[in-house]
């Protein structure tokens, strides 16, 4: 009954197009230019330099990638099943509410103040500045994810039907595979892109933990920017958030969920 | 808590406890025995050790051009000849202290960094935590070469480097401008505040290292010359003539890029600005920059360097060894191909980085004199010889770690 | 707490075990962390700490710094949440079609996978003086140089980091709103209320912005502390005095006073506290096990 029509709500509808597609817009764009300086308001040349470097294999960006996707899919494939069950557990036990609160405990943290915080546990654990603490510290928050996640699926309802299979005579593994894997089939494909967004997307942690040296396409975004090459920033940063734009593409239900930590 | 103890709970999670602990105690246990110190090793067997190392080294990463310089040129020529990996990683500074500084207090045995780039305050700060392994320079065949009996070489910062460092490069404060819009540049501090004062909105300094060091040569200036502030820190000079110094910068920069309500955060920042036509002048520690970025294409033909009357600052900057470096038979081996005179002529080619060599050129090989004499000559810097009689010598450390701190709440106004 | 759940269904060893690891993974090294950074503001360790002291803490409490850095860092959060409130809750009431079908239902997704790292380059590169929305008013004839397109970047006003937070945050409520419009039935009450006498404006008020706040009370409160802690952001577009939190505590631990390190931890325990108990206030009541 709110809904603007006509002209107003073209323009209503086209703002919001502007503001939400203009990154996606002008970081290949930029990526793309040869060289775009004030005051023109579009590059002189288009010119597909920085994308042979990359394609060539003339600087670092495709080890980065390659290095960032890897990162990404252990953590969404780790936490995502983990999620699932710490969930049931959270889910079912008559500490629910208490430990439900302990797994929001990573989202009242800024990553770099955490990062400051745990860099010294990780040095003391050999972790800093290696893969697998750069994709435990992740963990962190992909897990709190995953569990916040998952709690209310575990209702009445799924307990009542799983219950019903073992009435039936079933087992816990006939449970598991054809009651509880088909009913949640698509939160865990949810689940695990956001786990992969939450890991892909991470800045400060994997700054401080990977002590820099795990380098990311978060980081190299920077790391360019701080350089002042501009068009450099913008080729990592098309590779950061191209693929996941294309996937919501075709398939837009699994990224709007509750309460994804957004640092 | 009942129901933690609850059957199943209470006999997996001690297990699963059990178990994280003694892998964690693994992953403390799993440090490799160390390497015997290369110090004692003959400079063939060190070259033979560093063989299949990956060094990592954090540098400054704030010029595209200089990175490209160690990515293509040092880490492809390393890779070749001595088989030794070089990982680059962005740190300077502070950042460079704190990373070490942490390890230390964690009692990490292999660092995460093998090789530095530091100079001045940064060396101070490794020193005083011992972070520095070292004397090295000694052991590299290519250190004969290097001039350390020059006072700008062999002294960082008033301190003298005892082998801790090694020098890579030499530089002169510089500013830069536009001669289009600028005919006569401010060649003293007071014809700077007037052109400022013409000329609101056009000229700003950087709030890190490049400003600070401006600010440090003017200090000097308002002290009436380096012989009032030279010699081991003094509280007492410092509130002094830092006291004048706040008051010069505070009365000129209402006419400041943003009237001097914020500073560019690095001089790459401000770069772009002077490349964009936002200001009329930029400046460089390195006193062949402007050659350089005007080859690059990203400042305008125009663009110009002079050095005050009253002097700039000439400071080298230098490689270290983190004491608890993994890889120290690699690190020693990349310093030494770094100031091979074969790595420093390429650096200081104005078109690859314009950086001055810190190799004696009377010391060289033949044809290596002959080499460097007849690089392509700056041709929008002044000559080196010209300014070297306005180089200042570097102050001791503490003045330049006071800076950063009360530039904030003196200029800034936190 | 009377169970729902039988003791036979209840635990599991590989469910506890499950749990047990994010215990490990999660809770475990923030506790770890928090006694740590707790340790170094009062001496206890650390190269330099020389035993027990409340130096660093009584020093810091005498500064502004820290204070008028949470101050501002919640003031951005709380301007940035006020106008993403507002801009999420025009779009999803003027734009229910739209938000379901064309290019607006697919478009809006997009910034949800938007790392802060690009959104910041993106402002950056969109509203700094010789950015692309200078160009446009040069274009137009408004400036002719960079330096009168007004200040966006490291601005007093942080126009720049707030730009950079809405756009990660509008199109997260824009979506929120519209999916709670759609299963509270807002339109259908709206219509009863409009039946009963009600004018719409007693539809915002009454119906609409209640169930709006009720729903999204906890979604604001994390997003809060998202941006309240926000570095990336700040870091490249914020002002340079007072720093955002975040960017305060990563100074302070970086600089080159090695005596300022404690005074981080004590930035980084204080934003903890903080952010603690906003998130207990938010769930005081909140059922955070809500089924689905």
């Amino acid at each position: 009954m709110f809904e603007a029509r006509g002209v107003r709500g073209a323009l209503l509808g086209a703002s919001l197009v502007a503001f939400c597609a203009a990154p996606f817009v002008l970081m290949p764009l930029l990526s793309l230019a040869g060289d775009w300086s004030f005051p023109d308001l579009a590059p002189g040349t288009l010119s597909p330099r920085a994308w042979l470097d990359f394609l060539g294999g003339n600087n670092p960006v495709g080890r980065v990638l390659l290095r960032s996707s890897l990162i990404s899919l252990v953590v969404a494939a780790s936490c995502t099943p983990i999620g699932f069950l710490a969930a049931r557990f959270v889910a079912y036990d008559r500490g629910r509410k208490r430990w439900l609160l302990l797994a929001y405990a990573p989202y009242a943290f800024s990553p770099v103040i955490l990062g400051t915080c745990l860099l010294f546990l990780y040095l003391r654990l050999n972790l800093a500045g290696t893969l697998t603490g750069v994709i435990l510290a992740q963990s962190m928050f992909a897990l709190a994810f995953a569990i916040v996640f998952f709690v209310p699926f575990w209702n009445r309802r799924v307990l009542a039907m799983e219950e019903l299979v073992y009435t039936l005579g079933g087992t816990r593994l006939q449970a598991f595979t054809r009651v509880l894997l088909p009913l949640s089939r698509e939160l865990l494909l949810i689940c695990f892109f956001q786990c992969f967004l939450i890991s892909w997307t991470q800045y400060g942690l994997t700054l401080l933990i990977g002590a820099g040296k795990v380098q990311t396409l978060p980081l190299m975004v920077f790391e360019y920017v701080n350089e002042a090459n501009p068009y450099y920033a913008a080729l990592a940063s098309s590779l950061l958030i191209l693929p996941p734009a294309l996937f919501i593409v075709f398939n837009r239900r699994l990224v709007f969920t509750r309460e994804r930590p957004a640092g | 808590m009942s129901s933690f103890l609850s059957r199943p709970f209470g006999r997996v999670v001690p297990a699963l406890l059990a178990g994280t602990l003694l892998w964690l105690a693994m992953a403390c246990g799993r440090q490799e025995a160390p390497a015997p110190d290369p110090i004692t090793m003959e400079w063939s067997a060190i070259e033979t050790a560093a063989r299949g190392q990956a060094v990592t080294m954090a540098m400054w990463m704030g010029d595209p051009y200089i990175n490209s310089y160690m990515r293509d040129y040092v880490a492809v020529e390393l890779e070749k000849r001595y088989g030794v990996r070089l990982n680059i990683v962005g740190a300077q500074g502070g950042q460079i202290v704190s990373a070490i500084m942490t390890e230390k207090e964690a009692g990490t045995a292999t660092g995460a960094y093998d090789l530095v780039w530091i100079n001045g305050e940064t060396f101070y700060q490794l020193r005083q935590i011992e972070g520095l392994y070292g004397p090295f320079t000694e052991k590299l065949p290519n250190a004969a070469y290097i001039d350390f009996d020059n006072p700008f070489i062999g002294i960082d910062f008033q301190q003298p480097i005892d082998g801790y460092e090694c020098p890579w490069g030499n530089v002169q404060m510089a500013l830069i401008y536009n001669s289009e819009r600028v005919a006569e540049p401010p060649r003293t501090r007071a014809a700077l505040a007037e052109w400022v004062a013409a000329h609101p909105g056009r000229f700003t300094f950087d709030s890190s290292f490049t400003g600070m060091t401006l600010l440090k040569s003017w200090m000097i200036d308002l002290a009436g010359g380096p012989e009032h502030l030279a010699g081991p820190f003094s509280e007492e000079r410092y509130r002094e003539h830092s006291a004048k110094l706040w008051a010069f910068v505070n009365e000129i920069k209402p006419n400041f890029w943003r009237e001097g309500r914020s500073f560019p955060s690095s001089v790459a920042q401000m770069h772009q600005m002077f490349a964009n036509g936002e200001l009329d002048f930029t400046m460089s520690n390195n006193d062949g920059e402007v050659d350089n970025k005007v080859l690059q294409g990203l400042f305008p033909e125009t663009a110009r360097a002079f050095v005050f009357e009253g002097g700039t600052i000439q400071n080298s900057h230098y490689l270290g060894i983190v004491a608890n470096a993994p890889n120290k038979a690699g690190a020693l081996t990349v310093i030494n191909f770094m100031i091979s005179p074969e790595a420093q002529l390429e650096k200081q080619d104005p078109a690859i980085w314009g950086d001055g060599t810190v190799l004696a050129l009377d010391r060289l090989p033949q044809p290596w004199p002959e080499r460097f004499l007849s690089l392509p000559n700056r041709r929008f810097a002044p000559p080196r010889a010209e300014i070297q009689d306005k180089a200042l010598m570097e102050l001791a450390p503490e003045y330049m770690i006071r800076l950063y701190d009360d530039f904030r709440r003196e200029v800034l106004g936190e | 707490m009377k169970s729902w759940v039988s003791e036979r269904l209840r635990h599991r060893g590989w469910e506890a075990s499950a749990f047990a690891i994010y215990l490990v993974v999660g809770v475990l090294p923030i506790a770890a962390g928090l006694i740590y950074a707790l340790a170094y503001s009062v001496g206890l360790a650390g190269l330099l700490g020389k035993g027990f002291t409340l130096a660093h803490w009584t020093s810091l409490a005498g500064q502004a710094e820290v204070w008028l850095s949470l101050l501002t860092s919640a003031l951005i959060a709380a301007a940035t949440m006020f106008l993403t409130l507002l801009a999420g809750a025009c779009f999803a009431l003027g734009l229910r079609t739209r938000l379901r079908q064309g290019v607006v239902a697919y478009v809006v997704y997009f910034p949800l996978a938007l790392p802060a790292t690009v959104a910041a380059f993106f402002v950056f590169q969109a509203l700094s003086d010789a950015g692309l929305l200078a160009r446009v008013f040069h274009a137009l004839g408004f400036i002719r140089r960079p330096g009168e397109f007004p200040a966006m970047i490291h601005d007093s006003w942080s126009l720049g980091v707030i730009a950079a937070f809405l756009i990660l945050s509008v199109p997260y409520f824009t979506l929120f709103f519209s999916q709670v419009y759609r299963t509270e039935h807002l339109e259908e009450l709206c219509r009863l209320t409009l039946t009963l006498g009600g004018k719409r404006r007693d539809c915002l008020r009454r119906v609409i912005g209640p169930i709006f706040w009720r729903r999204g009370r906890s979604h604001i409160v994390l997003w809060f502390i998202a941006m309240f802690g926000g570095y990336e952001i700040p870091l490249l577009l914020g002002r340079q005095t007072p720093q955002m939190i975040s960017v305060l505590t990563m100074r302070k631990y970086q600089m080159f006073d090695l005596a300022s390190k404690p005074q981080a931890f004590i930035a980084a325990l204080l934003y903890f506290a903080i952010v603690s108990l906003l998130m207990l206030w938010a769930f005081r009541d909140e059922r955070l096990d809500r089924d689905v």
